[in-house]
């Protein structure tokens, strides 16, 4: 009797460890592919002018990925500067105003936000912001555009980013004691004196790495950013050019005219690129984190 | 002076106060004392409008603070908390360095113009509370590394930084080893020749060593106040002498 519950507890431990093992090594196993995949691009073209051209002809096998890199940045940047201050503030009303009452209704609304399917915010992108722009923005700037543009891009992905980053602040906020909270408006702090002086500051590694987890997740979305970018191979000058980040380029592209040599290699280092950059940037964001946090200590 | 009049408090469904008649004299120490949820730090809580802060929760009655009514007229509730010092049960420091700690509320209330002012009123606060030497170096280093009996002077200072009139302890020495514990009692002693100190306790021991005044809490009701030694030797109450002899606690 004795003896089968330590046996179950051994199994229960080893089956666990082996499952995260695999999960872990999942991540790996992506990243060995996709550069197998795209070792023969690579042995073939020097990875600066992969990385810097832009010349983008992949019948003549050229793969200039400028255009594509510059695409995700812009609409990536776009997004979160539209999503980040909206997101702080919507998070700091429903932790530190608002009454309990509020949050009982915004909270479920936020999860159906966060779960909604992205090709629903793609639709909304093509039926709402699309025309809005053609119609309303555009013309005081440019003397016409389709709309599908870096700005109609920024604006779906930064409302799709929304519930995200929101539900991720809210846990980082409540993290924070009632009891500092207390000391600050104890010495005749305001609300918001209390909010930005001590809780933002206290919280500031808690914000950096919720952001930086929202960057990633738009960096790599797909279908919504795809519906409306215009898909214009061409580095975007400005909000109101279309673009073409490297999701859509892979989306679009992935299985079609992979007869051409070289074509289906040069899609894999696309991806392969997101990958890095994802990875790299969590990794500087971890070592920031850490280094802010040894900071308070 | 800090007259209590008449004071209901009902959080929700919960009547926690029940028609509290208290005076809190100046310039002395008043300990509340009582068993365990008699509402001695709802009582607190009440006189910062810390209590604000709980859902549901309603107030009828008056606290009058130097004569004006803090419960109902428009009262200026920061205003009110910075003359006001608060120190927890647990020590808290704010996410910053030990002298920001004590720079904070000055800043917040913008109390002074020039820098030097402040480092010097900083200075004298930390020394106030017996905190100057020990931290001599690292003032600028985060108060989470102070021990938590430093720490807890350093809240101390904090508030007195704010140049309040009262001083509300929340069982301020309870969460501390016995030899911090001491020192931030005798720094009570000290202080209630500048402030007026109105303090939540735990332990009888401590009310009994350093209380002039006492207020015996039961069930949301005061059963009986009065001068410490007239409280302790001579209850009136027979609640209050069970609870003095240690029939319940």
């Amino acid at each position: 009797m004795r003896k089968s519950r330590i046996i179950k507890d051994k199994v229960a431990h080893g089956t666990m460890f082996a499952l995260t093992i695999i999960a872990i090594l999942m991540v790996v196993v992506i990243a060995i592919g996709l550069y197998l995949k795209s070792a023969p691009v690579l042995e073939n073209k020097s990875l600066w002018s992969l990385l810097f051209s832009s010349e983008w002809r992949p019948m003549k096998g050229e793969f200039g990925f400028l255009p594509f890199i510059m695409g995700t940045i812009w609409v990536t940047i776009l997004a979160i500067l539209i999503a980040l201050p909206i997101s702080l503030l919507t998070a700091i009303y429903l932790t530190e105003y608002s009454k309990p009452v509020v949050r009982k209704f915004v909270f479920p609304a936020l999860d159906i936000l966060a779960a909604l399917p992205s090709v629903i915010y793609g639709v909304w992108g093509v039926l709402v912001i699309v025309p809005w722009i053609s119609q309303h923005v555009a013309p005081h700037f440019v003397e016409f555009s389709t709309g599908y543009t870096v700005l109609a891009a920024g604006i779906v992905l930064g409302v799709m980013v929304i519930p995200l980053l929101v539900s991720l602040f809210i846990e980082v906020f409540s993290s924070v004691p009632t009891d500092l909270r207390e000391a600050s408006l104890a010495l005749g702090a305001t609300r918001w004196q209390t909010t930005k002086k001590v809780v933002i500051r206290k919280t500031l590694p808690g914000i950096l790495a919720s952001t930086v987890l929202a960057i990633s997740r738009a960096m790599g979305e797909t279908i919504a950013v795809l519906m409306v970018c215009g898909c214009v191979i061409g580095i975007p000058k400005g909000i109101l050019d279309a673009c073409y980040p490297i999701p859509a380029l892979i989306a679009n592209n992935y299985g079609e005219m992979l007869s051409m040599p070289f074509y289906e290699s040069a899609l894999m280092f696309a991806a392969l690129i997101l990958f890095v950059v994802v990875l790299v940037f969590n990794l500087l964001s971890r070592i920031v984190l850490y280094r802010l946090e040894n900071a308070e200590k | 002076m800090i007259e209590i009049k008449n004071l209901n408090i009902h959080i929700k469904d919960n009547h926690i106060l029940k028609d509290v008649n208290v005076t809190f004299p100046e310039k002395q120490i008043t300990c509340i004392i009582g068993p365990s949820g008699c509402g001695k730090t709802t009582l607190l809580r009440t006189l910062n409008r810390l209590i604000d802060s709980v859902e549901g929760v309603r107030m009828d009655g008056q606290v009058l603070v130097d004569g004006q009514d803090i419960i109902h007229s428009g009262a200026e509730i920061t205003e009110l908390r910075r003359k006001i010092g608060l120190v927890s049960q647990r020590p808290c420091p704010l996410p910053m360095s030990i002298f920001d700690n004590v720079a904070y509320g000055c800043r917040i209330n913008k109390m002074f113009k020039n820098r030097r002012q402040l480092i010097y009123h900083v200075q004298k606060n930390l020394k106030a509370v017996g905190l100057l030497e020990e931290v001599k170096g690292r003032i600028r280093t985060p108060a989470a590394r102070l021990s938590i009996g430093q720490q807890q002077r350093l809240c101390l200072a904090r508030s007195l930084a704010v140049q309040p009139d009262y001083i509300l302890a929340d069982e301020a020495t309870s969460a501390l080893d016995p030899i911090s514990a001491k020192t931030v009692e005798d720094l009570f002693v000290k202080l209630k020749a500048d402030y007026s100190i109105i303090m939540v306790t735990h332990t009888l021991r401590q009310a009994l060593r350093i209380a002039d005044n006492v207020v015996f809490m039961y069930l949301g009701e005061v059963v009986e106040t009065g001068p410490a030694n007239q409280v302790f030797n001579n209850p009136q109450h027979e609640l209050t002498q069970k609870y003095l002899t240690g029939a319940f606690s």
